[in-house]
């Protein structure tokens, strides 16, 4: 699928990009190399998939694409700004306005209903609660959610937990999607309809990367890479 | 949306909500006991002292007032020296003795007060006259179990009088409410030189009250009676509280200690309250935190809860902390000599403010601390712990 010819002059423009970036944690008094010496650039409009074995740094290179993290060594630019120089606050706002988020698990409040879920990012933001409510809405008509917007997540499947969590990424128009796994806990039929999703958002002209060990949603984006061992092997 | 999230997280966990409550009520309610017991036996006492509108006491030379059976002696001359100091309106004079109280075949030991009824400041009158010149008022008590009503003759002898036998007969003039006096304590009150001629007391008093202009300044004017008549001491009711106050250390100390420890016990509940709560929602928390929720906003979600729990434990606190006073109320009412106007628990705005402002105080920093500890957890890592 190809973008429109309006995305398609931005694609040169780099999103995000990482270059010599490295990241260690201790772990009961061991360093653990999650990344070695990634460099990468997104550019605009593009799906790239991230694929690799478990415990490859996968989603360690998502958290520090997406600000999450912060590289031990290297430097992430997201949007032209070095993230390096932004405080954990600053950080933060860039994250809110201009990186949507999608989980695994969802992550969704369970003690508010779709629509709340959705309008919680853009209440952050201090967007209006007259204007958060009709964007909330248009954003779950646009997964395809419209008549469960009342819903809390308990009373959603897993498919569609997925999709408020989609809605809840976009809520304030963000330039990136960074989704880790997120069909790790829908089954075939369900992450099929997902990665439909993903597949329309970017043809619309949303960047999106996806950490993912499933080669199938892999075969979906526009561009692979591989991690071993916490390095591009591809 | 933030209330709407806090109050319906605290809903879905009622049971836990509800201990907490109950916790934190119990807390509230013995933290607000203490604040009225700290200051209430204080309160009450000036709120006595002033009640009959008399700033100052004269009490014999080295005494303090209620504490000796030494007496005044030269009363009439006294008193016109109370009159001549500018800013006096006014001297009650008192004299006390005990007597036993014969009505037909009926006998009760009474304790017997020596006014002047045109200036006295120990009885508000109920029913009937001012006592006079063969009248005495009694307290309701008494007339109640000695069957007296107004009219009713009455002998009084001094109790304890050896040889002949001090008496006088009198009527029931009228009936009253004595403010001084103890629960249970029987009072008759009849004119100073009547009880001076029973007891044998001469011209002498046991102790005065004086009334002072509104303008006046107590203090000055204790300070002028004091350069005219060095044989007395004077006592403003401040100071008379404050040495009450100083004798009534130990109640403060231990309210301090109990409200202290009423304190702790509300920090540490709602501190583990929201702990647990916390700890429950990490991977949900990291993840609002990596969508760009800011550490303030998560800290004030948390916080705010801490605050709902708390103010609604302060609510129903108070409510039980009220009843649970109005209860040892009753209990130490019975406190040997102590007058019955005097209050152990006085419930009064500032200590009901008091009481919610410490619990609410502790409640927001008891949920701050653990809030604050997961706003500022490394997002990443944080992301990947199990919820149950």
């Amino acid at each position: 699928m190809r973008p429109d010819p309006a995305v398609a002059a931005a694609v040169d423009k780099p999103v995000v990009e990482a270059r010599d970036v490295e990241r260690e944690y201790r772990v009961g008094g061991e360093v653990v190399r999650a990344l070695r010496g990634v460099s990468l650039g997104v550019a605009a409009g593009e799906f790239l998939a991230v694929t690799g074995p478990s415990g490859s740094g996968k989603s360690t290179l998502l958290h520090l694409l997406g600000g999450i993290d912060v590289p031990t060594a290297g430097r992430v630019w997201l949007g032209g700004t070095d993230l390096a120089r932004l405080s954990t606050t600053q950080r933060d706002r860039r994250r809110l306005l201009e990186v949507g988020l999608v989980f695994q698990r969802f992550h969704l409040l369970s003690m508010l209903s779709a629509r709340e879920n959705v309008e919680l990012p853009m209440a952050e933001a201090g967007v209006r609660p007259a204007d958060r409510r009709a964007a909330s809405e248009a954003l779950l008509r646009r997964v395809g959610l419209a008549e469960r917007s009342r819903h809390r997540p308990g009373e959603l499947s897993g498919g569609e937990r997925q999709r408020v969590a989609i809605a809840r990424a976009l809520a304030n128009g963000p330039r990136l999607l960074l989704a880790d796994e997120p069909t790790g806990e829908l089954d075939r039929g369900t992450s099929e309809g997902i990665l439909d999703l993903f597949a329309g958002l970017n043809a619309q002209g949303v960047t999106i990367i996806v950490a993912t060990h499933d080669l199938h949603l892999a075969a979906r984006a526009r561009r692979r890479i591989e991690l071993v061992d916490g390095r591009l092997a591809s | 949306m933030r209330l709407r999230y806090v109050v319906r997280e605290l809903w879905h966990h009622r049971l836990r909500t509800g201990l907490a409550l109950v916790g934190v009520s119990v807390a509230t309610a013995m933290l607000l006991d203490m604040l009225m017991l700290s200051g209430g036996l204080e309160t009450s006492f000036r709120r006595l002292l002033s009640s009959r509108g008399y700033a100052i006491r004269i009490a014999p030379v080295g005494t303090i007032p209620f504490e000796s059976e030494a007496l005044i002696p030269s009363y009439p001359t006294l008193r016109d020296t109370l009159l001549d100091v500018p800013g006096v309106v006014g001297v009650a004079p008192l004299l006390g003795a005990n007597v036993e109280l014969r009505a037909g075949a009926d006998s009760a030991r009474a304790f017997a007060l020596g006014i002047d009824p045109a200036e006295q400041g120990v009885y508000r009158l109920l029913a009937g006259d001012p006592p006079a010149e063969g009248r005495v008022v009694v307290d309701e008590g008494l007339a109640r179990d000695a069957g007296l009503a107004i009219g009713t003759r009455i002998e009084l002898e001094l109790a304890g009088s050896l040889g002949v036998a001090r008496r006088v007969n009198v009527r029931v003039a009228g009936v009253a409410e004595f403010v001084y006096s103890a629960r249970g304590e029987r009072v008759v009150a009849l004119p100073l030189p009547v009880l001076q001629r029973l007891a044998g007391r001469g011209d002498r008093i046991a102790f005065a009250m004086v009334r002072i202009s509104d303008t006046a300044d107590p203090e000055a004017v204790g300070a002028a009676i004091r350069a005219r008549a060095p044989r007395v001491e004077t006592f403003t009711v401040s100071g008379l509280v404050e040495r009450a106050r100083a004798r009534l250390s130990y109640f403060r100390q231990l309210s301090i200690i109990l409200g202290s420890v009423a304190t702790a016990v509300t920090a540490l509940l709602v501190g583990t309250i929201m702990a647990v709560s916390i700890n429950d929602r990490y991977g949900t928390i990291a993840a609002m935190r990596a969508l760009g929720i800011s550490r303030r906003t998560v800290v004030a979600s948390f916080t705010g809860e801490s605050l709902v729990l708390s103010a609604a434990g302060a609510g129903l606190g108070v409510g039980l902390g009220v009843l649970t006073a109005g209860y040892l109320e009753g209990v130490l009412a019975g406190f040997p000599g102590l007058p019955a106007g005097i209050r152990f628990f006085v419930l009064d705005g500032p200590a009901v403010g008091r009481a919610i402002a410490i619990v609410l105080g502790v409640g927001a920093v008891a949920g701050l601390v653990p809030a604050w500890r997961v706003a500022n957890l490394e997002i990443s890592r944080t992301l990947h712990r199990e919820e149950p």
